[in-house]
């Protein structure tokens, strides 16, 4: 697109790095010009696009050379339109950034399915829950998941999407807002680290860049664009997760809404998307149904007999990576069979199997019910959970889902 | 003439002797104190003289002069009415010299001239060991718990004056029975239920039996009691936190006879009342309400060194409730004393160090909203949760060995058959712990260090196969890994087995082990 000098990418990051660009500035600025070019004209003062030679002085103050050692000293990739790296989706997006940064690798976005999973910093447990599973669902499909690094519901999603332990699972992909050498929020030091290991951290802010409330809604609609379904768990009335959906819809992106209590006032903007119409999301299946992934109603029982399994055929277009040849889907919506039996299980943690109840039970509820010592049922409840056939957290165990 | 009267006053839990010299001579009619006398000292003068005159005794009109030696140290209380009544007698000719030699006087005076009790009787009486004691009536029993000399009482001053003149005969009675009090053992003395804990107006410890179900708080109960390991408990308002850290002052064994004299000066010094017998052998309970001031958790104070809380707790039970509206100031200044077993406070007039060596009980909700614990139920916001799990510093959850979630008790436990245990039984178990623990030179196991565990508690290869598991899963870090083997070693001498520590019983610490998890409310897979 652009003649490509060695400088080119160095010149990018320079221009996005001065003082008081923003992206809609520094696209304008780029806009028929290679980036070298358009820095040479900033530092002439010459740039059409910067009559009021808002930039010239900061510009003959910088060093490009030292920015681009700078950005490879972080390892910190800067990616141009048509270069190697750069989201193929953007192109041709009318908010695409002029310029994204990247840590990680960041071709693992081309030829996957990826979907968006965002919500509310302030999310509550179940949010937290349903965006964890399902990111852990989907990756195990071999979908990218797509979040913002923030707290509650985006650090949710990330944490499960690294959770799934599937040799083929896809990789996690991050876009925040601030500079990619400032981790924000700093609890999420640990996902950050992780997510750049395993996957791609984009960021169209400079390195350096604080957190302010100017780059979030700019960090959504990338999310957005980068995404083939975005899926809102929770989402606060006006809630900052609405501006991802607005981007979404624009792009004709489907907006996916996990359904919340009409109680729970974080669920107020999910709730009201649904009732706009928007696709009600319960689990992974629904999210790959809505990307064509996967189709229900070919549910077939397969023949096992202990445990039964629904399972939903894969079918999707031509080339995409998920069909693999028909190979069936693991099913979300499982059957449970509630007096399901293992031949694995000993007697006693049948017992304590028997006694714990799909919703959350106490220790004591378990000791009461089996009327064991307390080492027995410890005993077997650590066995179970190991098993995967229980779940447990804080003091209460509930039977996992399969 | 010169008359010099030994007393003692309070600094800290500390008594420290005092000479009352008083100097009366021609000259202008005047009464001074000096020797750093505070406020009270100072108005002594005026309830001596009252005193004297309405006993019916002459008050000398001439030149009065008190000195409180040693005159460097600063010392307050009313208790010293008394030495300068009897000083200004013994200087005025009133008084033979030789009836009062050998004998300490301590306490206050009306203005009536009745004789009235001071706090903190047991350790003046300790400093003035070896002379004959003069207190009233009510501070008999508390002197003669360390007095080694005859303890003397008598109600009012001109009674007292009558007897030391020898012109009435002491009252023997009251003498001896204090001896009694003193010279009784306590570990010889029953289980007494009835006597007072010494905290005010608290009824003694529930008993166990009325708590229904629970049996995993119950069982964390008396693992704290037998390992002296600390206790928190998490859940959500009326699930029986309170009542559950009420029962556990009744699983202490009593407390030995000193620790139960320690206990006995601290609550004397501070004015609480004692049990008739003068000696506190119930293991003390403490329940400061939130809202309690750093000095008064710690002690300290400026005119004179108060002990807080956690001394007033000494050799038995502290329990916070709602641990979580404690300041962060009062929480983090507990981290010392829980490490040390003492609390040293310095101010400018001084330090002095108060013993403070308690099983700490905390109970708090697992959220502001007060519903978390069961999943789903919560609607707190998590950061509002991560907040309100903050408030415990993290070096403050590791003091915790054991944590444990407590839910409001279902119908199925309610009604569960047959009675509880009762406190006798579990109290039983617990002493037999003890006396093992004893036997490795620590009070309880929560005491034994890093390295003596590894001698003192060999674990069989199945439990440290189970431990191992534990540590690569992540989920148990090497303090962690500490904390489980002590409460594994407690375990194993609660079921009096051998010296191998068994995996049934690292299991059960395992359960029992204090994690964060349990108030972020976090999912384990």
């Amino acid at each position: 697109m652009y003649p490509t000098t060695d400088q080119t990418q160095e010149h990018a990051a320079a221009l996005a790095g001065l003082p008081g660009m923003t992206p809609v500035r520094l696209s304008k600025l780029l806009d028929g010009f290679s980036p070298a070019l358009a820095w040479k004209a900033v530092r002439a003062g010459t740039h059409p696009a910067d009559p009021r030679r808002k930039f010239t002085i900061a510009a003959r103050g910088a060093d490009v050379d030292e920015v681009g050692a700078s950005y490879d000293r972080a390892g910190v990739a800067i990616l141009l339109p048509g270069s190697i790296g750069y989201p193929s989706m953007l192109i041709g997006d009318p908010g695409a950034p002029a310029v994204l940064f990247a840590l990680g690798d960041p071709t693992v976005l081309e030829d996957r399915p990826r979907v968006a999973i965002v919500g509310t910093r302030s999310a509550t447990h179940y949010g937290r829950q349903v965006a964890s599973e399902l990111a852990a669902d989907l990756v195990a499909e071999g979908v990218v998941v797509v979040s913002g690094l923030a707290r509650g519901i985006d650090g949710a999603a990330h944490a499960g999407a690294l959770r799934a332990d599937v040799v083929d699972g896809a990789p996690p992909v991050a876009v925040v807002g601030t500079g990619l050498d400032i981790v924000y929020p700093s609890s999420n030091t640990m996902l950050w680290e992780q997510v750049a290991a395993r996957g791609a951290v984009f960021s169209e802010s400079p390195m350096g860049t604080k957190p302010h409330p100017g780059v979030f809604p700019a960090r959504n609609r990338i999310i957005a664009a980068l995404s083939d379904v975005v899926v809102i768990v929770e989402s606060h009335h006006g809630g900052g997760s609405q501006y991802t959906a607005d981007a979404a819809a624009r792009r004709s992106i489907p907006v996916c809404a996990v359904p919340g209590s009409v109680m729970s006032r974080a669920s107020a903007g999910t709730n009201a998307l649904l009732v706009d119409g928007c696709t009600p999301v319960r689990d992974a299946t629904d999210v790959l149904v809505a990307i064509s992934l996967a189709r229900t109603g070919k549910e077939e029982f397969r023949a096992d007999d202990a445990n039964r399994q629904v399972s939903c055929l894969g079918v999707a277009g031509g080339g995409d990576p998920l069909a693999r040849a028909g190979s069936p889907i693991k099913p979300h919506r499982a059957v449970r069979a509630s007096n399901r039996t293992s031949p694995r299980m000993s007697e006693h943690q049948q017992a304590v199997f028997d006694a714990v109840d799909d919703t959350p039970t106490t220790f004591e509820t378990i000791l009461i019910r089996t009327d064991l010592s307390i080492a027995t049922v410890a005993e077997a409840c650590d066995n179970l959970v190991e098993q995967g056939v229980l779940s447990t957290g804080a003091g209460w165990w509930s039977r996992a889902r399969s | 003439m010169i008359a010099a009267i030994p007393s003692a006053v309070l600094i800290g839990v500390d008594g420290h002797r005092v000479s009352v010299e008083v100097h009366v001579s021609n000259g202008l009619p005047g009464f001074t104190v000096v020797g750093l006398p505070d406020a009270a000292v100072r108005e002594s003068r005026d309830r001596v003289r009252a005193a004297l005159l309405s006993s019916g005794l002459p008050w000398p009109l001439r030149r009065v002069t008190v000195n409180l030696a040693p005159s460097g140290m600063r010392k307050g209380g009313a208790g010293l009415d008394l030495p300068i009544a009897i000083g200004v007698l013994v200087a005025a000719g009133e008084l033979d010299p030789a009836a009062v030699e050998g004998t300490a006087f301590v306490g206050e005076l009306g203005l009536d001239g009745s004789l009235r009790p001071v706090p903190g009787t047991v350790v003046l009486a300790e400093s003035l060991r070896g002379l004959h004691l003069v207190v009233a009536v009510d501070s008999a029993r508390e002197a003669g718990l360390v007095s080694e000399g005859d303890v003397r009482t008598s109600s009012a001053l001109g009674e007292l004056v009558e007897r030391l003149s020898g012109r009435r005969a002491w009252d023997e009675a009251a003498t001896e029975s204090c001896g009694a009090a003193g010279n009784g053992s306590p570990q010889d003395s029953p289980h007494h239920p009835e006597v007072m804990t010494g905290s005010l107006g608290r009824p003694p410890h529930n008993e166990l039996s009325d708590v229904r179900g629970q049996r995993l708080a119950r069982r964390a109960l008396e693992v704290a009691a037998a390992g002296g390991h600390h206790l928190l408990m998490v859940g959500p308002p009326g699930s029986g936190k309170s009542m559950l850290a009420n029962c556990l002052p009744g699983l202490l064994p009593p407390l030995d006879r000193s620790t139960a004299l320690e206990v006995t000066r601290i609550h004397s010094v501070t004015g609480l009342p004692l049990p008739p017998s003068g000696l506190i052998e119930r293991p003390p309970f403490r329940a400061p309400h939130h809202g309690t001031s750093p000095v008064a958790m710690i002690g300290g104070g400026t005119s004179w060194m108060r002990p807080g809380e956690i001394s007033l707790a000494h050799g038995g039970v502290l329990f916070l409730d709602e641990m979580g509206e404690f300041s962060a100031e009062v929480l983090d200044a507990l981290r010392q004393p829980l490490e040390d077993g003492e609390v040293r406070v310095s101010r400018a007039r001084g330090s002095t160090t108060f013993p403070a060596r308690f099983i700490l009980v905390a109970a708090m909700n697992p959220c502001p909203c007060g519903e978390g614990g069961a999943p789903g139920a919560c609607r707190c916001t998590e950061a509002a949760r991560e907040r309100y799990a903050r408030r415990l510093s993290a070096p403050l959850l590791d003091r915790f060995d054991i944590a444990l979630p407590v839910a409001r008790p279902q119908v199925d436990e309610l009604m569960a058959p047959g009675p509880a245990e009762r406190t006798d039984a579990v109290a039983a178990r617990v002493s037999d712990a003890r006396r093992l623990a004893a036997g490795r030179g620590v009070p309880f196991n929560a005491a034994l260090s890093g390295p003596a565990l590894d001698q003192l508690a060999p674990m069989s290869s199945a439990a440290v196969a189970l431990i191992e598991k534990y540590i690569w899963s992540g989920s148990l870090s090497a303090r962690g890994l500490h904390r489980v083997h002590r409460l594994a070693r407690t375990l194993a001498d609660l079921s009096g087995g051998g010296d191998m520590v068994e995996e049934e019983h690292v299991r059960e610490a395992l359960l029992l082990r204090c994690t964060r998890d349990l108030l972020l409310g976090v999912e384990r897979r």
